[in-house]
């Protein structure tokens, strides 16, 4: 930050532009704005889970929502950041007057922009999901935890499909409940209608009294019903209608209520679509999780879990797995907390186990948070820089302050 | 001064006699027979697996009691006339051993007597402690109650915390004692299957018949003979219907006595497993039902019990023959231990007890502050700086009570200093206390003194209130993520140190505000020392921001290392980042001019809301990844301090007013005086 305002007020709309964002109120007004926004995002949590209070409050340009019944209207975390990072370039590294005893404060400030930029690399261009694998088993594919698409797929003999018509995440989760939306392909010899998307959602017998009085379409005895959304997002199970609508004249229109609980929830289970026939070729329907693939394989050789004696606590989780890569020898290598694995720009974490209610005997699976993050390690070099800017600058302070307290104490006793 | 040190003498009588005149409660026992020390110290020596690590009975003894009194130690009057005080050890030897007798000691605490009535025992005062024989009247009552909210908490918690389930408070205290009265009737009946049919509790759900086999069938000897039975099996046989022969219902009778026995012998882990890579130690329960099921298990399994009767035997006997069988006891349970690796710094822990070093730094801390408060009387002279010295000397002695503390607390877990919420309360204090100090070192105005000896004695109360309303053993085992010594003596070291410079920010500027505001009443102007303040909190905030965002960066990179991300707005992080952000406020404000020295004392104490803020508030709001800090029923006493916050940031607001309001005049007058020296035109 600008050690002196010197700036003067008389040259132009630049000019004024260049003080108001290098001004140390600018920092102070934004600084107290994020601390209150920080605990409202932080106290909203409670009600609403730590995914949505991140995307109102951290994620935003605008707040406007309620914390209890307190009413919140507020910059958002997203654009504070930016006017911070702005503020902090212009004045702390360009306007700044450049001398030895400011250089501890030149040299922190490199460093927090350091982070801020490697937080906006990562919100921009990174990636994650998770890898779940019983031992024996080998993927390359990472599932997201909380994006679901529509897939479409003309099925084999096998029931095994080679291609699939994908209805992207995004895209379908911008259906709201009451709306609909029809697409159509070459690939497939019908139009789709997705209707009704609701991010959890419940398929409920109309015998059940409170689908037999909902307002919502009937399909074969059943209903969608919407449910509160779950506090954490990956917990949601979403659900939709879907109509398949032949393109030539002929043939029946088929209607179906899609819903995630079709999609496995153990790695060891297989998905479940909706298998429906359209001149003599089957074809499934399914929401599935959005789904990518790394550049190599995956197997878990062993999944080792320790609890603490005589008690439920899990004392250590770790995975032993070979990494499988085309034209590449085979890697056998460890995964555990705290120590994940880095490689191709991927970084595999041990993340969690299951089943629920496992005991140990039981077969288990591995889950792997799987993150692909251009600024993986910038936060590191940011602290570095950060710790030795700030060293610099708070050891010249403490001798400033000691020099002249003991300056004072002799004033005191002569 | 005479007079001012007459005044201040009675006031200390008076606190420490109002403390000693509390009624000591009388039990319904003709006398009490104290255990021989010998035997004491054997017996709290002796090891046991609890909470997945291996410790003295000494520890577990001490947090039992903690649990169910609220004290750790236990004072009552019998028949004769007599008063005794219990330590926890002697307590446990009472329930393990005379079980008749720590039926009759008043151990439950029972804030609200309004439970009390709700399961039909006659309530005493609003709240006391009542023996298991006064409870007992009610106790199929409190049984029936304690499962219906046991069964509404567990809807709480499986409904993401639905209000409708939440319990009252009547409620939890009822599921409380229910949960302690069920723990003590387990210790209690621990060693029933060694006694002969002296059952000591849950007599009356027994038939007659077997109560009269009790009196003769040894459940050891038994097992001896048995064919080989899994659990299952055990189950499955005392389930079936008598078919009327007299040898089969006989055989049924002793396999249903022998279930109750080892179901009441379940929870007190006192024998090393058999194989070496088994880590978990057996209770006399897994031991009989370990014999029962494996022939080839049996002799070792009858060792073991054989042990145990011959120990609950000799307890019936005299004093040297009761300490001879527990010295045989710990040896051959130490020697296995040892084989094994385990209990190694067992005596340690007896130690980091018995030394009572929290309670003794507390006292030297309060004495400290006595003594600085004498030095008040005579500021400035030889007496107050001699006073002011030695007020000084207390708190370091203070400090390093509390270090050696952490130090052995950490050497027995081989782990650095901090693994859970009870490790900060202890460790912010220490650092507090030492940034206190190095105040004083540099300014030797007895300020820094101060805010050490404050901080010491509000820390170490904080630590005491804390385990006692946790009542769980403090040395805890960690959770995955936590096992690494590297980043718990980085990241959470650095952030407490944090957390403490936040706090004596606040302190500081309480002082500084406090002062001022009764200065100012006194119609008083101390300046310099008021400036220097200044300089001292701005040093210290800046001491914060150091510690606070290396410590915040850190944690973000241990995050990116455990949970594959380096920031996620958990609570906890954003607790550690509202700190550090305040920080800037207060530094960049202050550079543009907004935060002048008022303005520095205010925002510290806001500071200290923050850290307080972060520090307890997220761990009670429940959110996040950091589950393992989560603890509940901390809000009243941080809006308690909250509130004492305010009152100070209140009167910084009203100094403020008072500072422009005599500004403002100052500037009329003088410029009043400039209109009367002008020269008048016409």
């Amino acid at each position: 930050m600008a050690q002196e305002e010197t700036a003067k007020t008389n040259g132009g709309p630049l000019k004024a532009f260049y003080k108001f964002f290098t001004s140390f109120k600018l920092a102070t007004i934004v600084l107290i704005l994020m601390t209150i926004v920080t605990l409202f995002g932080t106290l909203a949590q409670v009600e609403k889970g730590l995914f949505a209070a991140k995307e109102i409050y951290f994620h935003s340009i605008w707040i406007v929502d309620k914390v209890g019944n307190f009413p919140v209207f507020l910059p958002g975390g997203g654009l504070l950041m930016v006017i911070l990072f702005i503020n902090m370039s212009l004045g702390a590294i360009v306007k700044v007057r450049k001398r030895w005893k400011g250089a501890g404060m030149l040299i922190s400030h490199i460093g927090m922009l350091m982070l801020f930029a490697g937080a906006f690399v990562t919100w921009g261009l990174g990636t994650d999901g998770y890898m779940a694998l019983y031992p024996g088993m080998k993927s390359d594919r990472v599932e997201s935890y909380r994006k679901w698409q529509l897939e479409v797929m003309p099925l084999n003999e096998d029931a095994t499909a080679n291609e699939v018509w994908i209805l992207p995440s995004d895209e379908l989760s911008s259906i709201g409940y009451g709306e609909q939306r029809s697409y159509t392909t070459d690939e497939l010899p019908f139009e789709i209608t997705v209707s009704d998307y609701a991010p959890n959602a419940m398929p409920t017998p109309i015998s059940a009294p409170v689908a037999a009085s909902a307002e919502a379409r009937e399909i074969d005895g059943f209903k969608l019903l919407p449910q509160q959304k779950a506090k954490e997002a990956a917990a949601n199970i979403p659900g939709c209608y879907v109509d398949f609508k032949p393109k030539s004249a002929e043939g029946e229109e088929i209607g179906a209520i899609l819903s995630a609980y079709s999609f496995r929830f153990d790695p060891g289970e297989k998905p479940m679509p909706f298998v429906f026939e359209y001149d003599g070729q089957k074809y499934g329907a399914l929401l599935a999780k959005k789904s990518w693939h790394v550049p190599f394989e995956v197997q878990l050789d062993e999944f080792i879990f320790d609890r603490h004696p005589g008690i439920s606590m899990a004392r250590n989780y770790e995975s032993r797995v070979t990494r499988l890569e085309t034209d590449k020898e085979e890697k056998p290598l460890e995964i555990k907390m705290n120590e994940p694995m880095r490689y191709a720009g991927y970084t595999f974490f041990q993340e969690s186990f299951g089943p629920a209610g496992s005991q140990p005997g039981d077969r288990m699976y591995s889950q792997f948070a799987v993150a692909n993050n251009p600024a993986d390690q910038w936060p590191l070099w940011s602290l570095v820089v950060t710790t030795i800017g700030l060293g610099i600058h708070f050891v010249i302070m403490l001798v400033d302050f000691i020099v002249r307290s003991r300056k004072q104490r002799t004033q005191a006793a002569s | 001064m005479k007079l001012k040190l007459a005044l201040l003498l009675p006031l200390i009588a008076g606190i420490t006699g109002l403390a000693s005149a509390r009624e000591v409660p009388q039990v319904d026992l003709e006398s009490y027979e104290p255990w021989d020390p010998q035997i004491v110290e054997t017996f709290e020596n002796l090891l046991m697996q609890e909470s997945g690590r291996v410790k003295p009975v000494y520890s577990y003894s001490r947090f039992t009691l903690l649990q169910f009194s609220g004290k750790t130690s236990l004072s009552f009057g019998t028949k004769d006339g007599v008063t005794h005080k219990l330590h926890y050890s002697e307590w446990m030897l009472d329930v393990l051993f005379r079980g008749d007798v720590a039926k009759s000691l008043p151990v439950f605490v029972v804030d609200d007597s309004a439970a009390i009535v709700q399961i039909g025992v006659s309530p005493k005062a609003k709240r006391d402690r009542y023996s298991y024989s006064e409870i007992v009247e009610g106790r199929s009552k409190l049984a029936e109650l304690s499962a219906q909210y046991a069964e509404k908490q567990r809807k709480y918690l499986d409904s993401e915390k639905d209000r409708q389930y939440e319990l009252g408070r009547i409620e939890g205290m009822i599921l409380t004692l229910g949960r302690n009265i069920s723990a003590f009737e387990y210790l209690v009946g621990q060693f029933s299957f060694a006694r002969k049919g002296e059952l000591l509790v849950n007599e009356n759900i027994l038939p007659q018949e077997m109560v009269q086999l009790a009196a003769t069938l040894d459940p050891v000897e038994m097992m001896d003979r048995m064919p080989e039975m899994s659990m299952q099996q055990l189950m499955q046989a005392i389930q079936q219907p008598d078919n009327g022969s007299e040898d089969a219902r006989m055989f049924t009778s002793a396999l249903r006595l022998f279930f109750f026995y080892a179901n009441s012998a379940r929870g007190l882990n006192l024998i090393p497993p058999q194989e070496a890579d088994n880590e978990v130690w057996l209770s006399a329960s897994d031991a009989m039902l370990t014999g029962l099921e494996s022939k080839e298990a049996r002799p070792w399994a009858i060792e073991q019990l054989k042990g145990v009767q011959a120990l609950v035997q000799a307890s019936t006997q005299d004093t040297e023959t009761f300490n001879a069988a527990l010295i045989e006891f710990s040896d051959n349970q130490r020697a296995q231990a040892e084989a094994r690796g385990e209990g190694k710094h067992a005596s340690l822990e007896v130690q980091l007890y018995r030394g009572k070093y929290f309670t003794n730094a507390l006292v030297m801390f309060i004495l400290g502050f006595i003594i600085m408060a004498i030095s008040w009387f005579s500021p400035g002279s030889k007496f107050g700086r001699i006073m002011l010295l030695i007020a000084g000397i207390f708190a370091a002695i203070g400090l390093i009570l509390d270090i050696y503390g952490i130090t052995l607390r950490s050497i027995i877990r081989d782990r650095p200093p901090i693994t859970n919420l009870y490790d900060t309360v202890i460790f912010i204090t220490g650092t507090a206390v030492l940034l206190g100090l190095l105040i004083e070192y540099f300014t030797r105005l007895g300020v820094g003194t101060l805010i050490a000896i404050v901080s010491g004695m509000l820390g170490m109360f904080l630590s005491i209130k804390y385990e006692a309303k946790e009542a769980t053993d403090t040395i805890t085992q960690l959770v995955a993520v936590l096992d690494t010594n590297f980043w718990l003596a980085t990241h959470v070291t650095i952030i407490n140190i944090g957390y403490a410079a936040g706090l004596v920010s606040a302190l500081i500027g309480m002082l500084y505000l406090g002062g001022r505001f009764i200065l100012n009443l006194a119609g008083n102007d101390a300046k310099d020392f008021f400036k220097l303040l200044t300089r001292m909190n701005y040093g210290v905030v800046c001491f914060c921001l150091f510690f606070s965002l290396v410590g915040t960066v850190l944690g973000g990179i241990w995050a990116n290392y455990s949970w594959g991300r380096f920031w996620g707005w958990d609570p906890k992080e954003n607790g550690a980042l509202m700190i550090c952000l305040w920080t800037l406020v207060m530094l960049h404000g202050r550079m543009a001019g907004w935060i002048r020295d008022l303005g520095i004392h205010m925002n510290g104490i806001m500071l200290g809301i923050i850290v307080t803020f972060s520090w307890w508030g997220v761990n009670n709001l429940e959110v996040g990844l950091h589950s393992y800090g989560f603890t509940e029923g901390v809000m009243p006493a941080l809006y308690k301090s909250w509130g004492i916050m305010g009152i100070f940031i209140l009167m910084g607001i009203w100094l403020f007013i008072d500072e422009r309001g005599k500004k403002a005049a100052k500037k009329a007058e003088r410029e009043a005086k400039k209109v009367e020296t002008q020269p008048d035109p016409a």
